[in-house]
């Protein structure tokens, strides 16, 4: 029962914190968890992790804020599902590591790799519509800056060659969807909604 | 009735292929001089059966004797009315599937299980029941709480008279004290109203219930079909018959002021569950100490269970008690924070539901073990290692702290005032050769006319004690069913289930009673023990060792037996050393005679003989098992079933003995503690025995360890043939027995 790097002396629960994680989206689910363990030997990622999905869920309800932003937990979810579908008490685990990532985004904890692709990928499909790699590549790496493209960029490069070589990625971004604002106006819209239902 | 004993071999299954099926018949027809035998490849097909039903009727067989399947299957089809005797040699099972076919061995074997069985019949004769006259078919229920009040309904519903006897002014017990329960109700999600009056209200509408509240119990006598209770009402007392009893006088919870490591006492503010609950009723839920509606709340579980120092037992509802009043708090104000320290989650059940209720309402759930609680003027602190944080923790600024303080049964307590824990002296006082007495705790419920003592014969902690996993309502004293949460700690709708359970037993156990018949685990077995009182020696064995005090005595030590009271295991029989209990169908010269027809061989044959006593609820059908699997086992053992260990007359092992058997070797459930024989004493009791027959053995100059009592369960017929062998090869070191040939 080890593994939290919580301070010494005695361990205070933060409610706070814990209701503001409660009023995300799916934030409540977190509360139904019983700490079985099941996502945790279900996860593909666990080894990755610091902290498995029980143990992060236990820090997020006792409300250990700084414990949580520096974890990794979230970002290493690959989404498989395997969690969700075994969970005994029907938690959407992954559906949760979403919002927590969306969460640490908004509170400007963006420095993770993964949080600069989320946020490339994402411009990309807002601009166009749809994706292209070497737009997205292009943002990610601006967002990443030179330390990273020194160190990671230039390993890619074979495979960037080959994926050239055999018309994986174009050279030319491709034209727009067709609609591209009303498809804009769609995700606004949604987004409008999805406020609205975590203000109520 | 004239005895004509007809034999019927069954050459079916194998049997025929394995076994000289001719030299069988021959053992019958000319060693026992049997008039009637008859073979047949398929006797439990319908003209086989037709053939013992012609002989039945024209032949005028009353004994019928069936060499073929094993006892335990087709008994329906083999079903000839109870006029005629029905024995069973099992040469399938116990012999043709579990051991070499066409071998001189094995027909040897099979040969003998017949001998055994024709001598059995010298001694046997049809029992006849022991009925009594006006069976009185009415239940007392002993307490009128939830579960006292759901018996009472449901045996009335079944159509019987009910006594309901209640000790406080009214019925309701811990349901007048709650403001709600937990729900017992699909979705289980949300506390419920108590339904006291309706419960109050459907006993008191019913005629066939009838209520005596301000009452307890002076004085219980009689037996199972004609109990006589002595109630004492204000200053008088009244009679009532009944013909069996259901205690339901559930449990209190444990002292609180031996919580004082917990705060209780300290503070006002730490409470009981069952004074929170009192908060509860009056409406909001207020600080004793000031008034102020609360706003923090801690729940402190196992306070007082699962602790060495207090209660070593899970109380069973605390948990699901803690989820329903941290759902008042909540319900009282959604912004509160309720924390509850667990060990386990025991929300056993549908429960579950309720507990994933709490969690979604945002009770805190902790894992820790508390270290303290401490009070700052009035705010609590509570300190506790978060096990699953791996860090010391604290909650603070709490404006209640509630003790879930677990339950005690009322069985448990010396005195009708509930004050002191009872000793349990009387079971660890007793030496370990000398039979152990039952531990009876006077806790003044029933106060029982039995010579054992006034009250059921309790277990480790005061509950009733009962087969825990076969037949849990089945006490210790035949006619009288525990139920709810004297019983085992149990949480309500837990306690409606065995209260139902209960009124069943009770109600079977009347109808069975009324037909001379016993109650489980020897369902409708008739025959009962006849004591030859005028060669008793007045040594109150089988009065003392009945483990459901069914014998009471005279002032002279003579014992008075109560057949209604009787399971019929025959400890009684096994205990007698002048061995003058007997059944019609079962006695001491019975299992001699038996024993005594084996074939032993000579010593410079070179093949030995073991013999097998095994109780017919366990060993039988795990023996029956081993065959069925075809586990092949020594072909010395002959083995002979027995009513239950406790029936062991240690006259048998002597017989065994100067017979030349190599060794004995008997089967019985496992005892202790976690004991599963069906007559609860019954292998303990044997076990006991067996330690004195070392005497005995050292009188005849055999080694003491050619009896060897093992513990076999019904799913250990895979451990069967290496019990038999590894006992068989240590007797074959031992050498031949020396009295072989005496």
């Amino acid at each position: 029962m080890t593994g939290f790097n919580v301070s010494s002396g005695p361990l205070k629960y933060d409610t706070e914190f814990a209701r503001e994680i409660y009023s995300l989206e799916n934030g409540h689910h977190i509360k139904k968890c019983m700490q079985c363990g099941m996502c945790e030997v279900s996860c593909a990622t666990r080894k990755e992790m610091d902290y498995s999905p029980r143990k992060m869920f236990l820090l997020l309800r006792t409300g250990q804020r700084e414990e949580f932003f520096k974890s990794n937990t979230m970002w290493m979810c690959s989404t498989c599902l395997m969690c969700k579908v075994r969970c005994p008490r029907g938690v959407p685990i992954v559906d949760v590591m979403h919002d927590l990532k969306c969460y640490a985004i908004s509170k400007g904890y963006t420095e993770r790799a993964q949080a600069a692709f989320y946020q490339s990928f994402w411009k990309e499909i807002w601009s166009r519509g749809k994706q292209f790699e070497g737009g997205l590549m292009a943002r990610y790496y601006l967002k990443r800056g030179w330390k990273d493209i020194r160190k990671d960029a230039f390993r890619m490069k074979d495979m960037g060659l080959t994926m050239l070589k055999h018309g994986r990625m174009p050279l030319m971004p491709p034209k727009s969807v067709k609609g591209l604002k009303d498809v804009q106006k769609l995700v606004e819209v949604a987004k409008a909604q999805l406020q609205k239902g975590a203000d109520r | 009735m004239a005895k004509k004993i007809g034999v019927y071999i069954c050459s079916g299954c194998g049997i025929g292929d394995a076994l000289d099926i001719d030299a069988l018949a021959k053992v019958a027809t000319k060693e026992y001089k049997v008039p009637v035998c008859q073979k047949n490849a398929f006797f439990c097909g319908k003209e086989g059966v037709e053939v013992i039903k012609k002989d039945i009727a024209e032949n005028e067989v009353t004994y019928v004797v069936i060499a073929g399947c094993s006892g335990r299957v087709n008994y329906d089809v083999f079903n000839f009315g109870p006029s005629v005797v029905l024995e069973r040699v099992n040469l399938r099972e116990r012999v043709v599937w579990t051991q070499e076919p066409d071998d001189e061995d094995t027909q040897m074997m099979a040969e003998d299980y017949l001998r055994i069985t024709l001598a059995k019949l010298k001694n046997l004769e049809l029992p006849e029941a022991y009925v009594i006259e006006n069976c009185n078919k009415r239940v007392m229920v002993v307490g009128g709480g939830l579960a006292g009040m759901t018996s009472a309904v449901e045996v009335a519903k079944a159509g019987y008279e009910v006594v309901l006897v209640e000790k406080e002014d009214s019925l309701g017990g811990w349901l007048k004290r709650s403001y709600k329960i937990a729900p017992l109700n699909s979705p289980y999600t949300d506390p419920e109203d108590t339904g006291l009056e309706a419960r109050v209200k459907e006993i008191e509408g019913n005629s066939n219930i009838k209520v005596y509240t301000s009452t307890t119990i002076e004085k219980t006598a009689g037996a199972p079909g004609m109990f006589d209770v002595t109630l004492k009402q204000g200053g008088g007392t009244l009679e009532e018959k009944v013909g069996a009893i259901i205690l339901a006088t559930g449990a209190v919870p444990y002292e609180p002021s031996k919580l004082g490591h917990l705060g209780y006492g300290a503070s006002p503010n730490v409470v009981t569950q069952a004074q929170f609950e009192e908060l509860a009723a009056k409406g909001t839920i207020a600080r004793p100490s000031d008034g102020k509606a609360v706003q923090k709340v801690g729940f402190i579980q196992c306070a007082g269970s699962r602790d060495q120092e207090h209660l070593p037992y899970c109380s069973a509802a605390c948990c699901v008690e803690s989820i329903k009043q941290a759902l008042y708090v909540k319900g009282q104000n959604s912004e509160a924070a309720v924390y509850v320290f667990y060990k386990d989650i025991r929300s056993s059940g549908q429960y579950e539901h309720f507990y994933k209720k709490a969690q979604s309402e945002g009770v805190m759930f902790i894992k820790a073990d508390v270290t303290g609680v401490t009070d700052d003027g009035g705010n609590l602190t509570i300190e506790a290692n978060d096990l699953l944080m791996g860090s010391p923790t604290m909650a603070d600024e709490l404006d209640m702290v509630v003790l879930a303080n677990g339950m005690v049964p009322t069985t448990a307590f010396e005195d009708p005032a509930y004050g002191t824990e009872a000793q349990e002296e009387a079971a660890c006082a007793a030496a370990d050769a000398a039979p152990v007495p039952a531990p009876i705790i006077k806790s003044n419920i029933l106060n029982l006319e039995y010579r054992q003592g006034p009250e059921l014969p309790s277990l480790k902690y005061g509950f009733p004690d009962s087969h825990f996993i076969c037949f849990p309502y089945e006490t210790r004293r035949t006619g009288i069913y525990a139920a709810g949460s004297v019983r085992r700690p149990m949480d309500m709708s837990q306690a409606v289930g065995d209260a139902t359970g209960a009124a069943l037993k009770a109600v079977q156990c009347i109808e069975m009673t009324d037909k001379g018949g016993a109650v489980h685990p020897r369902s409708g077995d008739i025959s009962f023990p006849d004591f030859q009182l005028n060669r008793c020696t007045q040594c109150k064995r089988c009065t003392e060792e009945c483990p459901f005090g069914a014998i009471n005595e005279d002032e002279k030590g003579n014992p008075l037996p109560n057949p209604t009271r009787c399971r019929r295991c025959g400890t009684c029989m096994g205990a007698c050393p002048e061995r003058i209990i007997s059944f019609k169908n079962y006695s001491v010269p019975m299992l001699g005679n038996m024993l005594k027809s084996i074939e032993v061989p000579e010593e410079d044959e070179e093949k030995p003989r073991v013999l097998i006593f095994a109780c017919e609820n366990d060993a039988i059908p795990a023996l029956d098992m081993a065959g069925i699997n075809r586990l092949q086992y020594s072909k010395w053992v002959r083995i002979i079933p027995v009513r239950c260990l406790g029936s062991l007359n240690l006259v048998w092992i002597n017989d065994a003995m100067s017979k030349g058997f190599d060794g004995v070797l008997l089967m019985g459930c496992k005892h202790g503690d976690d004991y599963q024989c069906h007559f609860m004493k019954g292998s303990e009791l044997a076990g006991i025995r067996l330690s004195k027959v070392s005497e005995t053995l050292d009188r005849l100059g055999l080694e003491s360890e050619r009896v060897y009592m093992t513990e076999v369960n019904v799913m250990d017929y895979d451990r069967i043939p290496k019990i038999i062998n590894e006992f068989v090869e240590k007797i074959d070191k031992f050498g031949p027995n020396p009295m072989k040939g005496f």
